[in-house]
């Protein structure tokens, strides 16, 4: 890089994925510069979204699904190495980061206000469980059919670091990728400040409630505020727990900083899931955090 | 010393050297994931500065009169119980500081200071006489970090009132993809002008080159070895001018073969670790070294560390034996002998160590340890044919205390 | 020859270290958590290791095994 970074200016770009508003920003020369560096940052974003969809018929997971309870499907190094990720996630969260988990979504619709019951649940709960899945040669097999494994989990985590590598490797120094709060940063401000990222306020969504400076590393948060409904007094937040079928109350929002977003985001997920036992859980990461319980009490790390 | 060792799990400690297990486990597991880091195979410096600081307080004493082949005190002081004459008494501390300049190049700085007081023999191990000097040495090293390796510049400056040091080194280290294996490679340049208190030689030199040839393998999830070859070759002046009846070779080479082996038992969160080393050099000095140790992690960031190190040498092809019967006089070397010392440290001995470390980790980034350890040497405990006869047995207490902290 | 049984044992000890490598396994980089711990690097202190090579090469004749450089001194 011949120009000093320092100088240049700073160019946001916005795009949609993954249902999201989304975000580059770095630093370049000129416009067409800094957009054709977000393309490339993008393409990778689209590339995976397509790549692990539930809803694309192309798409590796949905043919892992249309496989469930008939036969294993092969799975390429990039595909094979993030179940590996699952897999360490599962026995490290002892069983509660589980992306068999997504079935629950069909008893959970968080447009409505609806509990589901104990039978639907009861039919669901036995298609969870990671530890059924068979992981062999690079081949993947739902034994039952009707399971599903769902990259949400860290899917959008994953896609900002493979994004900011690809800005990485071209170069820059200064700026982030943001997928709709899942940030991976690749440098400070061209003066060296750093970005300073707003936590959204759990129960005031237009509200700050805390704010991380970030040069390096990756940000996540997790809330009961993304989706979720209320009924009689009572939220119910889209993270569900694995074995219960249950929505996770003890947190309102988790924040975390570590050296990557995807990172950063499996702990966020898994400090949801261990709800009261999550502030242990963080503490031991090492990681930074950010986090509010159920009484309002603020909890920090840093 | 610019030290050869290569870690090999280096992407989990170098970017997160102070994360607990947990973190440090999650990032590990990240690691699986396809170019998440760019090259997660390329070196990269520390992302953490380091600084360390440790006392050491080191004393050592001689039996008197005792009779080294049997270990038994022969003759004991007026009150009836084995008496000791101390020998030499060192207070030194040392601080050292690791700076990562950015991702590719780091900068580390050694300052030693020691204070040396108390006696030592004028030969075998008689006529001890006083002594005090006060050194003070400075290491520093640069390291630049390539995709699959690194390369390390090191410089050293050692000076007290009668010896000055002077060395540079040069280290590169080579993995494979995988980490698994990595290769070393070092030379060392040394020249060192020795001026004598008492003038008994004045102005002279000695010049050595270290060379350094090791792996480093990891063998399972819990096992990693490390082989190391190391040649010396050296001329100039070598004796002890502070001994009566010392004139060594003007050259000196020695050749070693080291085998290091560290183990994890998880189900007791413990390892071991075990080290071998054999040397023989042109003076007819060969030796073994035996190296055990186990860290026992407790709860909270406490671990306790028993140490044992058992130490053997075949004596120097020109010792001249010690004869207590001649005392106050030491014995004459061999008449027409070209080369001849009188130095206990030439003798044949064997020499037991027995240690204990206690670390604690005091916060993610601070950790403070202690370690205290018993030495002793005897002609009879040596395991190389038998053991220099004559000599007082001797022995050293250390005690050290250190602290470390990241930032 | 007096000095054949302690070079065998020497051997046999260095032997005892290379059983471990006869089942050289490839370890992935998410397996090394508990090779990352200090104890299980062969450098974790140097200025431990410092002291302790300067008072052994000052009081034994063998120095060297695992690095070079460093400075040297009239150690008595």
């Amino acid at each position: 890089m011949l120009t000093d970074a320092s100088t240049l200016p700073i160019h946001r770009l916005s795009f949609k994925a993954m249902g999201s508003a989304c975000e580059v920003v770095l630093t370049a020369n000129t416009a067409p510069e800094a957009e054709a560096l977000a393309k490339a940052a993008i393409d990778e974003v689209l590339r995976i979204e397509r790549k692990y969809s539930r809803y694309t018929s192309n798409s590796i997971v949905a043919q892992i699904n249309q496989q469930a309870g008939q036969g294993s499907v092969a799975c390429d190094t990039e595909t094979w190495s993030l179940f590996q990720f699952a897999s360490q996630l599962f026995e490290k969260s002892e069983g509660l980061f589980d992306i068999t988990s997504g079935v629950l979504r069909q008893a959970w619709d968080f447009r409505q206000p609806q509990l589901p019951s104990a039978q639907q649940l009861a039919n669901l709960l036995p298609l969870i469980g990671w530890h059924q899945v068979v992981l062999k040669d690079q081949t993947i097999a739902l034994p039952i059919k009707g399971m599903e494994v769902d990259l949400g989990g860290f899917g959008k985590e994953y896609a900002a670091d493979r994004a900011a590598q690809v800005l990485k490797d071209k170069g820059v120094t200064h700026g982030y990728v943001n997928l709709a709060g899942d940030m991976r940063f690749l440098g400070p401000k061209p003066h060296g400040e750093p970005w300073m990222i707003g936590i959204q306020d759990p129960r005031h969504p237009d509200q700050v409630i805390a704010t991380f400076p970030m040069s390096q590393g990756g940000l996540a948060t997790s809330g009961d505020y993304e989706r979720y409904f209320e009924l009689d007094g009572q939220r119910y937040c889209h993270v569900l727990h694995p074995q219960t079928g249950w929505p996770v109350k003890h947190w309102r929002t988790v924040s975390v900083t570590a050296p990557l977003a995807v990172l950063a985001g499996c702990t966020t997920t898994m400090a949801m899931l261990k709800e009261a036992q999550g502030l242990e859980f963080l503490e031991s990461t090492g990681f930074d955090f950010f986090a509010i319980d159920q009484a309002g009490e603020v909890h920090v790390h840093s | 010393m610019v030290q050869v060792w290569a870690e090999v799990a280096v992407a989990v400690t170098k970017h997160a050297p102070q994360l607990p297990e947990l973190g440090a486990a999650l990032l590990s597991a990240a690691m699986a994931l396809p170019c998440v880091m760019g090259n997660a195979h390329a070196e990269s410096a520390p992302e953490k500065g380091v600084f360390s600081f440790k006392y050491l307080n080191y004393k050592e004493r001689q039996q008197i009169g005792a009779d080294a082949n049997t270990g038994n005190a022969a003759t004991y002081s007026k009150s009836g119980a084995s008496a000791f004459d101390d020998r030499i008494r060192v207070k030194a501390s040392a601080s050292s500081i690791m700076v990562p300049i950015n991702a590719e190049w780091s900068m580390s700085g050694t300052l030693i200071t020691d204070s040396i007081s108390g006696a030592s023999p004028a030969y075998h191990t008689e006529a001890l006489t006083g002594m005090k000097d006060f050194r003070r040495a400075v290491d520093t090293s640069l390291t630049h970090y390539l995709p699959n390796g690194t390369i390390t510049l090191g410089m050293s400056h050692s000076g007290e009132n009668d010896y000055i040091s002077r060395g540079v080194s040069l280290i590169a280290t080579r993995a494979t993809e995988d980490k698994n294996t990595t290769w070393t490679a070092g030379v060392g340049i040394n020249r060192d002008e020795i001026n004598p208190a008492n003038r008994i030689v004045f102005n002279e030199t000695k010049r050595g080159t270290d060379l350094i040839l090791g792996v480093t393998q990891v063998v399972s999830m819990n096992d990693i070895v490390q082989f190391n070859l190391g040649y010396f070759n050296g001329h100039g002046y070598f004796s002890d001018p502070y001994k009566i009846y010392d004139e060594r070779p003007r050259d000196r080479s020695h050749q070693t073969l080291q085998a290091r082996w560290n183990h994890h038992f998880s189900e007791l969160s413990g390892t071991s670790r075990l080290a071998y080393r054999y040397y023989t050099d042109n003076w007819g000095i060969r030796s073994h070294t035996f190296d055990a140790e186990w860290v026992q992690s407790f709860g909270n960031g406490w671990s306790v560390a028993p140490a044992l190190r058992y130490y053997t040498q075949t004596a120097a092809k020109f010792y001249v034996e010690a004869d207590p019967s001649l005392s106050p006089f030491p014995p004459n070397p061999p008449a027409n002998a070209q080369y001849f010392s009188e130095d206990q440290r030439v003798s044949a001995f064997g020499g037991l160590t027995m240690g204990m470390k206690l670390t604690k980790q005091l916060n993610l980034d601070t950790k403070v340890d202690v370690k205290l350890e018993q030495y002793g040497q005897k002609g009879a405990w040596t395991m190389l044919g038998s053991g220099s006869k004559g000599l007082a047995p001797f022995y050293a207490r250390s005690l050290q205390v250190g602290i470390t902290h990241s930032f | 020859m007096r000095t054949k049984a302690p070079v065998m044992l020497g051997l046999a000890f260095a032997l005892m270290a290379l059983q471990g490598c006869m089942h050289i396994q490839s370890v992935e980089p998410w397996q090394k958590g508990n090779l990352a711990k200090p104890e299980m690097t062969f450098d974790d202190d140097p200025l431990e290791r410092g002291f302790k090579e300067h008072i052994y090469s000052s009081k034994e004749a063998s120095a060297g095994g695992s690095g070079v450089g460093g400075g040297g001194c009239g150690c008595n």
